[in-house]
């Protein structure tokens, strides 16, 4: 960014309420090529581009969050609004783009009003006129930047109607530049706050009397029609402005009935979150397939040794665990922009609002906690849309109970291995049930640290829900893919490193030091003969150390270290239990039958001190419960501490949820037996 | 005196002022709630709360104990 400021490219920023089109502007500036940059030491995000250069402006442009006004109530709008002041990378704004919905100038023109009294350099722009035009109106650009005193251009975010204008008015601003003294910009009066507002709004009740006009003023009208007009009139005119859109209170009708609104809500949760598995599944078989063949490509065609495994068990699988989750993430973010884009979603937060606000959390949790159900990172980094700090770090702390994707592969492993082959149908049942004990558990968790929450956040806020619900609209497919490939971009980005690092640290500790073991392995396939040297390899590991130190900790829950280092590498990723399971029990077939195989020598295996059954049902039902409470993602824990700020609340997550987990599985394998179940 | 909280479904009420010692009532105000407003509580949520109240020709969805520092002539 250094060189920016070197040839001082002029820096137009993007501010506006949520919902006035803010988002559609920066599309149509920056042809949707843009990066994030995150606000150094917080994690209100922004969006940064070049401005498109087919318009012929040389500047960089700044979108920033939605804010409704200039006086910051939480820590992120704070850190929001410092920025328009002063971004810490790239300076003060040369030029403020203010987007505001013609529909809603009343509630939208404090933003502005604010802005320009601040003495910031603002340019006005209305959108979503054409909306206004069918209820017969009109602003007049001339009179409101009159009214404004500032330049007021509008723009219509469908057929970009209006660009030429705007474009025209900011080069003549940037020629201008030298004009505008940036050090005129004042901190906004912050003293008195409401009265302030209200004086703002009575200005712009007076304002919206002059600069709304009829759509045809010449229009011939007879008497019956006028007649009607001046009733509407005189109606609009005591609301100061208009009555919401018609279509969307007949929606909300049915949408948001007290009865039936939940009823859907629930089934459109319910098809969102089936619709995070089915569609995705078929693209993360494919994805896994891929990296499991390049996998075995590698081992067949280089000479075995350390190098060798390091790429193909190290870097290709550790890859192809990064990347087998992205079409979920990518149809979870796609389905749930769809909704956020249509209203829907505002909706969904508010049935829900009350429910979570009796554990001590928000109807803005929601949609985090939903996509946990997916891959707690991309979840936590959606937790910011929750302002109240408090709510926030608490919907961070249980989002690792929400049964993230990376549980299911284990999942079917153990359920496969409990139930008789016979009553397949059971193993559906059990699944559902994990699910919804795994909902039930992270309401009785997020209950009990809300109890406790004084001591764990320091942040002391008082709850607040106050949400503009949208005009529904049909969503914008183009915008809303290409916000999906940047989240999707960002998950990779951001978690790749971390779960593939780890990966590298663990097929190191699983490789070595006992690179080269010496088997008998006449009569044996390359196929077989490699899987028995890994596993002999493995055996005599570090990893292998580390799960006999831990063993004393497995026993009482019935299981030894060799459970115990699946469990460890289960910390890179929790998929990768399962084939550290097969490589530890010896599994020494390399085809399709390997899941069977693997049941079998599961099925085989017996504590080696006591000679007793391994897996019987009851340490099989522990280990589900210690995967449904254990946060064995280090990914997680990275950004968890990168959201909270700090190693307090990641460390009490491990901690808490180890223990739990730990508690959890030796209740349930005692229990079990006790009953008479082994 | 009545707040927009015990508005009943369909009803309109004028604003009368804004209870300013409430922490939202910030918030609240820049939303567009103001003395001389005419508001509509147009949906209640399953458990009664939130309420969806129509203000300046916008939905808005808030908590009954906000909406309680509303108050209706």
């Amino acid at each position: 960014m250094k060189t920016n400021v070197d040839v001082q490219i002029p820096l137009i920023t993007l501010v506006g309420p949520p919902n006035s089109g803010k988002t559609t502007l920066f599309n149509i500036l920056s042809g949707k090529n843009y990066k994030t940059v995150n606000y150094p030491g917080s994690t209100v995000e922004y969006y940064t581009s070049r401005i498109l250069s087919r318009y012929n402006i040389n500047a960089e442009l700044l979108d920033s969050p939605g804010i409704v006004s200039l006086i910051p109530e939480s820590p992120d709008e704070k850190v929001a609004v410092d920025s328009l002041y002063s971004h810490p990378k790239l300076g003060v704004p040369d030029i403020l783009l203010t987007t505001v919905d013609s529909c809603q100038l009343s509630r939208h023109l404090l933003l502005p009003k604010q802005l320009i009294s601040a003495g910031f350099n603002v340019v006005v722009v209305l959108t979503m006129t054409d909306i206004l035009a069918k209820r017969g109106k009109k602003v007049s650009e001339s009179k409101l930047s009159k009214e404004l005193n500032c330049d007021v251009v509008i723009v219509n975010g469908r057929s970009k109607k209006g660009l030429e204008n705007l474009l025209e008015i900011i080069n003549s601003k940037i020629d201008r530049l030298n004009e505008f003294d940036k050090n005129k910009i004042t901190a906004y009066n912050s003293g008195e706050n409401n009265k302030t507002s209200l004086g703002i709004f009575y200005e712009i009740e007076e304002i919206l009397k002059k600069v709304y006009e009829p759509l045809n003023p010449d229009k011939k009208i007879d008497l019956v029609s006028a007649n009607k007009e001046l009733k509407v009139l005189k109606e609009e005119f005591s609301n100061d402005g208009f009555s919401p859109d018609e279509l969307t209170l007949k929606i909300d009708r049915i949408l948001l009935h007290r009865f039936w609104g939940f009823v859907i809500f629930l089934l459109v949760m319910g098809l969102t979150f089936t619709s995070i598995f089915w569609l995705a599944q078929p693209l993360m078989i494919l994805v896994d397939e891929l990296f499991t063949d390049l996998n075995s490509l590698v081992v067949q065609n280089f000479k075995p040794g350390w190098f060798t495994y390091l790429v193909s068990d190290g870097i290709i699988s550790g890859t192809g665990s990064v990347l087998v989750f992205v079409p979920q993430i990518f149809i979870l973010f796609l389905v749930l922009g769809l909704l956020e884009d249509s209203g829907y979603l505002a909706r969904g937060a508010m049935l829900i609002d009350k429910p979570l606000s009796k554990i001590g959390l928000n109807g803005r949790s929601f949609v985090p906690m939903i996509s946990g159900y997916a891959c707690a990172i991309p979840a936590i980094i959606a937790a910011r849309t929750i302002p109240n700090r408090k709510e926030r770090l608490l919907t961070i702390f249980i989002i690792p109970l929400m049964s993230c994707s990376a549980r299911l592969p284990v999942y079917a492993l153990l359920i496969a291995y409990l139930i008789p082959k016979d009553k397949s149908w059971l193993g559906g049942i059990i699944l559902g049930g994990i699910y919804l004990f795994s909902i039930l558990t992270s309401v009785v968790v997020a209950f009990v640290i809300n109890k406790f929450r004084k001591k764990i956040f320091t942040a002391e806020e008082s709850s607040s829900f106050i949400l503009e619900l949208p005009t529904y609209k049909l969503p914008k497919l183009s915008s809303v893919i290409s916000h999906t490939y940047n989240s999707s971009k960002q998950y990779i980005f951001r978690a790749g490193p971390i779960i593939l690092g780890f990966s590298l640290v663990l097929w190191f500790l699983t490789y070595f030091p006992h690179i080269s073991p010496q088997i008998e392995t006449n009569g044996m396939s390359l196929g077989q003969k490699q899987n028995v040297e890994r596993s002999e390899r493995l055996e005599k590991s570090y990893a292998a150390d580390l799960g006999k130190f831990i063993e004393p900790i497995m026993h009482p829950i019935g299981m030894d270290w060799r459970i115990g280092v699946s469990l460890i590498s289960a910390f890179a990723a929790r998929e990768v239990f399962v084939s550290s399971l097969a490589l530890t029990f010896k599994v020494t077939t390399d085809d399709d039958q390997s899941q069977n195989t693997l049941l079998n020598s599961l099925r085989e295996a017996k504590i080696q001190s006591t000679g007793e059954k391994l897996f019987t049902t009851a340490t099989t039902a522990g280990l589900i419960v210690f995967f449904i409470f254990a946060l064995q993602c280090l990914s997680t824990v990275a950004v968890s501490r990168k959201e909270t700020g700090g190693w307090k609340i990641p460390i009490l997550q491990v901690l808490i949820f180890t223990s739990l987990a730990y508690i959890m599985t030796f209740i349930t394998v005692n229990g079990l037996r006790f009953f008479g179940v082994q | 005196m009545r707040t927009a909280a015990e508005l009943n479904y369909g009803e309109i009420g004028i604003i009368s002022e804004i209870d300013s010692s409430h922490p939202s009532s910030k918030r609240i105000i820049e939303h567009g709630f103001t003395p001389g407003q005419t508001i509509e509580l147009i949906n209640k949520s399953i458990f009664n709360d939130p309420i969806a109240v129509s203000v300046r020709g916008t939905l808005i969805a808030i908590r009954k104990c906000e909406a309680g520092c509303i108050k209706l002539k």
